[in-house]
């Protein structure tokens, strides 16, 4: 029989971790946060007399390849034993929602001008600074990726 | 929910290794189903009590947890 596919092939530090494994299940990701940071950073803000199409495309780049990533990484959890699957759906659960929390606390902290108060002199605002817009791609796949690693450890304890 | 797996495991000779791929899940999964802190499916249930020749009632105990 086929060996199902084990939540610890993409962790990195654990026993069963494969880099080729994380590389099919994750690369897509990997590809969405390189174009976010590229459009991001050289592209958006410094190139403003590129047409709005392209821009536009340039923009949306990234959510084709994040397509791509739920495809595999949906794939990916259906390749799972039953137990494993729910140990890794409570995970993604755990971290989408800690995900949104923490996007949506961001914003609101922003928006009541903590930050500015906090380093005052625009610092923060600057449109390269990690703090001046927490819902890039690279933003939240760190997030994600950290609450999913410590969901997993929570949920998976349970079972062992 | 009470089971026999480990007493027939044992009795077969098989590690929890050998049983998890006879049964196409994880090593995990089988202790977790061993130690009571996990209830298969209807369709593990099933593959567990063909694999052991008997009929799921008297492989799992629904009466005592």
């Amino acid at each position: 029989m086929n060996t199902p596919n084990h939540p610890d092939e993409i962790i990195p530090g654990k026993s069963d971790y494969s880099i080729w494994k994380d590389w099919t299940v994750n690369g897509w990701l990997m590809v969405a946060v390189f174009l976010s940071v590229a459009a991001d950073i050289l592209f958006l803000h410094r190139v403003r007399e590129w047409s709005p199409a392209l821009r536009g495309v340039m923009a949306l780049a990234p959510f084709l390849a994040i397509i791509l990533w739920v495809r595999n990484f949906a794939r990916w959890v259906q390749g799972m034993d039953e137990l494993h699957r729910r140990i890794t759906l409570a995970a993604v659960f755990f971290a989408t929602c800690t995900t949104f929390f923490v996007v949506v606390l961001w914003h609101r902290l922003e928006v009541a001008g903590l930050f500015q108060s906090l380093v005052p002199g625009g610092a923060l605002q600057s449109a390269t600074h990690p703090a001046a817009d927490p819902c890039t791609v690279a933003h939240v796949f760190w997030l994600m990726t950290l609450s999913y690693v410590v969901g997993h450890r929570i949920f998976n304890r349970r079972y062992q | 929910m009470k089971n026999r797996l480990r007493e027939l495991r044992t009795g077969k000779g098989w590690s929890q290794g050998d049983l998890a791929d006879k049964l196409a899940v994880s090593r995990q999964t089988v202790n977790a189903i061993e130690t009571e802190k996990y209830d298969p499916s209807l369709p593990l249930a099933f593959r567990m009590a063909k694999l052991f020749k008997m009929r799921v009632e008297e492989l799992f105990d629904p009466d005592e947890r």
